[in-house]
């Protein structure tokens, strides 16, 4: 399991087997519930490029990489509005960058920088939102710092908020090379809080 | 034997004894993960030299039967050259997404023309039996 900054995802080129750039990615599209990666919207290559008429479904991605995504060949690609309709209600405006970060006990955490997606280095696995890149707000004792907080498998959003468990505060990360322990450790505490 | 150390090997013809040629660079088949031909310079006719009418691939020499199997570049040909089918200086991706660094250098069997070696620029190499793609933007291996 890899994780990733979808910021970092955006303007990746897409790679085919053969070595061929054919497409960047453009906007990633959300399931309708927001927590996973379902495709991608893409833009041709080089400087003027548009966007382009297809897309990419995440089943049809072969790898997710820190320097491409890498496809078989273009016949991954999919007319843009079939890889939308993969999930009724799915889009980009999962776009969640800016919105406030509520706790269920109605503290401000901070607003939305960056949204941390998890990646199964081996393909078809998901691609699944994991957790926040937050700006700390005055209720953090990193006010204005960046750090990272980890998500449940689902939330409420409602595009102004991000309604998460207060505990989410306990399991704080600042980089991304500690922070799948933390998701892992605050997903169990749920568990076991569940239970 | 290394690309950087064939390069400007003569071509000498063994029925006349003349060098009819010099090597310029390689052309590579992913699929086969071997040079199929030669680019030459400094030839009377065609600059192509494919590894099959090769006699041998020696130390100081490449040797032809006859002048005479120095051609043009068919269509099959035509898709391994260029800055799309070269492997020189271009970066290197896994099957995965990440990058490994930029070719330096390749090492390949003298006696079938098959590739060993893939070397990098940042002093690490793959195997050549990971080779999946060579195109315009990257080379492609295998993950290890």
């Amino acid at each position: 399991m890899r994780l990733m900054r979808t910021s970092d995802i955006s303007q990746r080129p897409v790679v085919t087997y053969a070595g061929e750039d054919v497409a960047q990615i453009k906007d990633l599209v959300y399931a309708a519930d927001g927590g996973s990666i379902i495709g991608f919207t893409l833009a041709g290559r080089g400087l003027f490029a548009g966007p382009l008429k297809v897309g990419l479904s995440w089943a049809s991605v072969a790898a997710l990489g820190s320097d491409a995504v890498m496809i078989a060949d273009e016949d991954a690609f999919a007319s843009t509005k079939e890889v939308l309709d993969r999930s009724p209600g799915a889009g980009t405006h999962g776009n969640v960058i800016g919105s406030q970060v509520l706790t269920e006990d109605g503290v401000g955490l901070g607003t939305v920088h960056d949204v941390v997606v998890s990646v199964d280095g081996t393909g078809g696995g998901q691609c699944d939102v994991v957790g926040y890149e937050i700006v700390a707000s005055e209720q953090m004792s990193t006010q204005g710092e960046k750090v990272l907080i980890p998500l449940p498998d689902t939330i409420a959003a409602s595009g102004q908020h991000l309604m998460v468990p207060a505990s989410v505060k306990d399991f704080v990360g600042h980089d991304l090379a500690g922070f799948g322990a933390a998701i892992d450790q605050f997903r169990a505490q749920l568990r076991s809080t569940e239970s | 034997m290394k690309f950087s150390e064939a390069k400007g090997h003569k071509v000498v013809a063994q029925n006349t004894a003349e060098t009819v040629g010099r090597v310029r660079s390689f052309l590579v088949d992913p699929r086969s993960r071997s040079v199929v031909a030669l680019r030459l310079k400094k030839t009377d006719q065609g600059d192509v030299l494919r590894w099959r009418d090769l006699a041998a691939f020696g130390a100081d020499a490449v040797t032809i039967s006859d002048s005479a199997a120095i051609t043009d570049l068919d269509s099959e040909l035509e898709t391994m050259r260029g800055k799309r089918g070269r492997l020189l200086k271009k970066r290197v991706l896994t099957s995965g997404g990440d990058e490994l660094g930029e070719v330096s250098d390749i090492e390949f069997d003298p006696e079938t023309g098959k590739l060993i070696t893939i070397l990098l620029h940042e002093g690490t190499s793959v195997p050549a039996d990971r080779l999946v793609g060579v195109g315009s933007y990257a080379v492609v291996v295998h993950e290890a």
